[in-house]
């Protein structure tokens, strides 16, 4: 009971000292939020990818019957499928925004230099993302590929997502230790 | 976390529940609608780039790129080292002089620099990188509507 009531306070002082009592600087831009945008998108991408990993299957015989059967027999594959095609192409373009913000207005300087590097990381992972997923559906029919699907597929699922959870998670530290924008 | 009250007066502050988060909604609402008609609209029924259906306009450069240099080891040599040239851009354009005063900042918040300092180190403040930013983004864009 004590324990509980302990643990009660603790999150009620974690959310007020990170949400309802956190003072920000007044007046920031509407492009900041760009960078949430961007993990928005991905989040979305994300969601989608999960759905379609369930039906999808990593054959370079099966791969292409396989996305047509979600996008005509499962119920909202369709749009699912639609989402995780069309989505990166909005994720760029908010991840390009950001970083032209982020050029533009010199915020990667000293102490954001590693900011800038993470950010940077993650934007070439995201199109090495983009291009295994089109190797995947169906992209690797073509001359285009010279590496087995399942290789891809493992690259795409695993290998780029977790390499992109580190430099996100490194990215958002930094944030939260340094702050948005303003000198130190 | 970077505890923003320090320095300032209480007027240049705001609470960031609920003004900032509310911002992040609407921009988030924003994404959705814009992502709904992404879907609809794409791909798109014009051709602006002279292109392949299976490159997507952000590799349009690099597809370019490739076309324009034959020899493979030289177009790999050359995207690596852009893509080097790009992670490394803050430690290639350090400036040693606000490097100090940012130093000396840390030390001192409630200094006139920690309040009114935004914005002096925008971009076009600085006409060399400037102008290294914008021939790169010309002759990115230059790149998509060569004919190869």
């Amino acid at each position: 009971m004590t324990n509980e009531i302990g643990n009660q306070g603790m999150v009620r002082e974690l959310i007020e000292t990170n949400i309802t009592r956190r003072l920000i600087p007044r007046g920031l831009s509407w492009f900041g939020c760009m960078g949430g945008l961007s993990l928005v998108a991905f989040m979305i991408q994300l969601g989608t990818g999960i759905f379609l990993m369930f039906y999808f299957i990593p054959s370079a015989t099966e791969a292409v019957v396989s996305i047509q059967k979600v996008s005509h027999s499962i119920p909202y594959g369709w749009l699912v499928h639609r989402i995780h095609a069309v989505g990166p192409h909005v994720m760029i373009g908010m991840v390009l925004s950001h970083m032209l913000r982020i050029l533009f207005k010199g915020i990667y300087r000293h102490p954001r230099e590693l900011h800038w590097v993470s950010g940077a990381c993650l934007l070439i992972l995201t199109f090495v993302m983009y291009y295994t997923g089109y190797l995947l559906s169906g992209g690797s029919r073509s001359s285009h590929s010279v590496m087995p699907v399942t290789f891809i597929y493992a690259l795409h699922i695993a290998g780029i997502p977790l390499a992109m959870g580190l430099f996100m998670g490194m990215h958002f530290f930094m944030v939260r230790k340094t702050g948005i924008y303003e000198p130190l | 976390m970077k505890d923003y009250t320090k320095g300032k007066r209480p007027e240049m502050l705001e609470p960031f529940f609920p003004n900032e988060l509310l911002r992040h909604l609407i921009v988030s609402c924003f994404l959705i609608i814009l992502e709904m008609v992404a879907i609809t609209v794409f791909p798109l029924p014009w051709k602006i780039f002279n292109k392949p259906d299976h490159i997507p306009w952000f590799l349009l450069p690099l597809y370019q790129l490739r076309t324009l240099i034959q020899n493979e080891v030289v177009f790999i040599s050359a995207v690596v080292l852009s893509a080097l040239l790009f992670i490394a851009w803050p430690f290639l354009v350090c400036d040693r002089k606000y490097r100090m005063s940012s130093l000396r900042n840390a030390e001192d918040r409630n200094s006139n620099h920690a309040r009114h300092g935004k914005g002096r180190h925008n971009l076009w403040h600085q006409p060399v990188l400037f102008t290294i930013v914008i021939f790169t983004i010309i002759f990115l864009i230059t790149l998509c509507f060569i004919k190869t």
